[in-house]
């Protein structure tokens, strides 16, 4: 709305970020492949040495897709639990979301072995597991929903999403109890993150759901505005806040559910991006917000990635690990620094 | 004769499911007016607002908008024919003042929320009309409240709707802020021709500024008319329950319902008025039932006679100091 070449600007700044970054992103690891040759790639078609090719193509590329698509889908749903709840610490994963998910996925998976499917994360499959995640990431939303629907204080939301969250991850560990040993693995490499187990296969999966995920925002964007002056000056404005409540619960529910399945939860991104952008952008206006979001979501994502893969090491780290190194200091500095009321 | 009103009901019965809070309400809303609703805490205001918008329809009887039964409004048509000032806190600090100003133009707007020649119009004569032009590219973190609220009003105005509902505009402004929000509302309902509804607790201000006072007390349920009809009845008490407080009738001003009659001052209006003030505070005070106290101005003095006795003073506080001493009841 205001100044729309000085957020031109901003996103030409961020769209070259998120490229030299992705090249980086592509170019780390155990094998280290120039850049100069990541560039010539697709014009000079397959790489002479067979390792890069395989390297980058069937595990960099994916892996890649994956934290931008984990970078926009998250930081999105952040976006969207704060100014519906009007509450500048919602996120998916601080209010239990991502452990709704888990739990979905750990009940199929049980229920997989039971009837002898294999569900698991790296066995194909794609569309059970999102289902079940999106299940279990909408019952917790409607749980937060039912409890807290009509509390404005900030600390009240955050116990009762703590409350859920634990429920929800009892239950996980109940049914990690009872799993195999090799489940249980398994479960535990899960449930530390991961964006590096996805295939093409699962990465159109998720790409899917993603773009699902983010229909329902794109078609409510304006009433999302109409949200940052509160419920009841909504409605005054004509919106139905029932049907804003649903779109963001299912949106939400969809987007956090299908990275959560394949990736594992991932900490942090969805809560402190939102307040970067609005850092960054200046604004609350969320049809540049949604876009800036997106973009600085999947930079977070793609940067926290390239930090995980130590270069010159066979090891990578967790990412839920990573992003929550990072994460949970810009948290703390934005409660202690920033007005919270001045940036929403 | 007036022209038909805008907004009305007849015996509407108000609550939340099966709680009960006010019922056989009558009321009449005129455009080009501005109307007060007033009343103590508790008595259902709020209540009645949240049934005029259409977000907690009536237990019984039904209100009218513009001739039509006010359920049968969709959120979006009725959002274009009203428009609200609540109380509610506004948190997005990094919102800008004209962007909160277009956010009333969402009503008319397509999907993507785009504003047009019309409504870019629309919002600069809203923020002319309510004088904040100055302020437009201000963030809302930085304004005073007197400011914030006259964005909000400048908001609902560029909603264009014919009936605009304010919920205590005046709360938590300083004296000067109050009667300009008042004297713009005002001016705005006579200009653009607007049914203005505002709840208050401010008398003072509500006697001065109101076309219509809506009165809701706990015994009966909405007393309307002109603030000088019902001075001159009398009606203008319901506003205070019991009968410890009072509304003097000359003054509009609430006083104590003291037992006691004290004694007139002779003398010129405003020395009448402040000596009187003063003794009130001295309550309670037992005073010669013939005592007599004249005032004058130019040079100050006060003079009291009780029988023959005759007492002279050259300042007002030289005159309490007497009255403490010799005549306070101690209670």
């Amino acid at each position: 709305m205001n100044n729309p070449a000085k957020h031109t600007f901003y996103f030409l700044i961020g769209i070259g970020t998120c490229l030299i970054i992705w090249l980086f992103n592509l170019g780390t690891g155990s094998v280290i492949i120039p850049v100069s040759d990541l560039v010539k790639r697709p014009f000079e078609g397959p790489f002479p040495r067979e390792a890069w090719e395989i390297i980058l193509m069937e595990y960099r590329l994916p892996k890649s897709i994956t934290a931008m698509l984990a970078g926009i889908g998250l930081s999105i749903s952040g976006l969207q639990m704060q100014t519906f709840f009007r509450n500048p610490l919602a996120g998916p994963y601080v209010l239990g979301i991502s452990s709704g998910a888990g739990l979905g996925v750990g009940i199929l998976s049980m229920a997989g072995t039971a009837l002898g499917w294999q569900t698991m994360v790296g066995y194909g499959a794609g569309w059970p597991i999102i289902l079940a995640a999106s299940i279990g990431s909408i019952l917790v939303l409607l749980l937060i929903g039912l409890t807290a629907w009509r509390v404005r204080d900030s600390m009240t939301l955050l116990i009762l999403g703590l409350m859920f969250g634990s429920i929800a991850s009892a239950g996980l560990h109940i049914l990690a109890y009872f799993s195999e040993a090799e489940q249980l693995k398994m479960f535990m490499i899960w449930s530390m993150g991961s964006l590096g187990d996805t295939g093409w296969d699962q990465v159109k999966v998720l790409a899917v759901a993603i773009l699902v995920g983010l229909i329902p925002v794109i078609l409510w964007i304006k009433p999302f505005n109409a949200m940052l002056l509160g419920e009841n000056y909504a409605q005054s404005l004509g919106v139905n806040t029932t049907h804003l409540k649903w779109v963001m619960i299912i949106s939400t529910g969809i987007l956090t559910g299908s990275i959560t399945a394949f990736c594992g939860p991932i900490a942090f991104i969805g809560i402190a991006i939102p307040h970067i952008a609005r850092m960054a952008f200046k604004t609350s206006d969320h049809k540049i917000l949604f876009p800036a979001v997106a973009l600085i979501g999947t930079i977070g994502v793609l940067f926290c990635d390239s930090l995980s893969q130590l270069p010159g090491s066979y090891q990578t780290l967790p990412i839920n690990a990573v992003t929550t190194l990072i994460g949970a200091p810009v948290v703390i500095w934005l409660i202690i620094k920033r007005d919270f009321s001045k940036e929403f | 004769m007036r022209q038909r009103p805008i907004l009305s009901a007849q015996h509407l019965t108000l609550g939340y499911g099966s709680h009960l809070v006010t019922e056989n309400l009558s009321f009449e809303l005129f455009e080009g007016e501005i109307t007060c609703l007033m009343g103590p805490n508790g008595v259902g205001k709020s209540t009645l607002i949240k049934a005029l918008i259409g977000s907690n329809p009536p237990i019984k009887g039904d209100i009218i908008l513009n001739g039509k039964n006010l359920n049968h409004f969709s959120r979006g048509s009725l959002s274009r024919q009203l428009s609200v000032v609540l109380t509610d806190r506004i948190i997005s600090g990094n919102m800008r003042v004209k962007d909160l100003v277009a956010l009333g133009r969402l009503p008319f707007t397509g999907w993507w929320g785009h504003l047009r020649t019309n409504d870019r119009m629309v919002i600069e004569n809203v923020l002319q009309a309510t004088h904040i032009e100055y302020i437009k590219e201000s963030k809302i973190s930085e304004l005073s409240d007197g400011q914030l609220q006259k964005v909000m009003i400048a908001r609902a105005l560029a909603q264009d709707g014919k009936i605009m509902i304010l919920d205590e505009p005046t709360a938590h402004l300083d004296l000067i802020n109050r009667f300009e929000i008042m004297y713009l509302l005002r001016k705005l309902a006579k200009e653009s021709n607007k049914a203005i509804l505002v709840v208050t607790h401010d008398l003072e201000i509500a006697l001065e500024t109101a076309d219509q006072l809506w009165i809701m007390s706990c015994e009966t349920p909405l007393t309307c008319g002109s603030p000088e009809e019902l001075m001159i009845s009398g009606e203008i008490n319901q506003l205070i329950p019991g009968k410890k407080w009072g509304i003097n009738s000359n003054t509009g001003k609430i006083e104590l319902n003291l037992p006691f009659q004290y004694p007139e001052v002779i003398g010129p209006d405003i020395l009448k008025i402040w000596i009187q003030s003063a003794i009130k505070k001295l309550h309670p005070l037992s005073l010669p039932p013939h005592l007599i106290i004249k005032a004058a101005q130019k040079p100050f003095s006060i003079e009291v006679q009780i029988g023959s006795i005759n007492q002279a003073f050259s300042s007002l506080s030289e005159f309490t100091a007497y009255l403490k001493n010799n005549f306070k009841k101690n209670s």
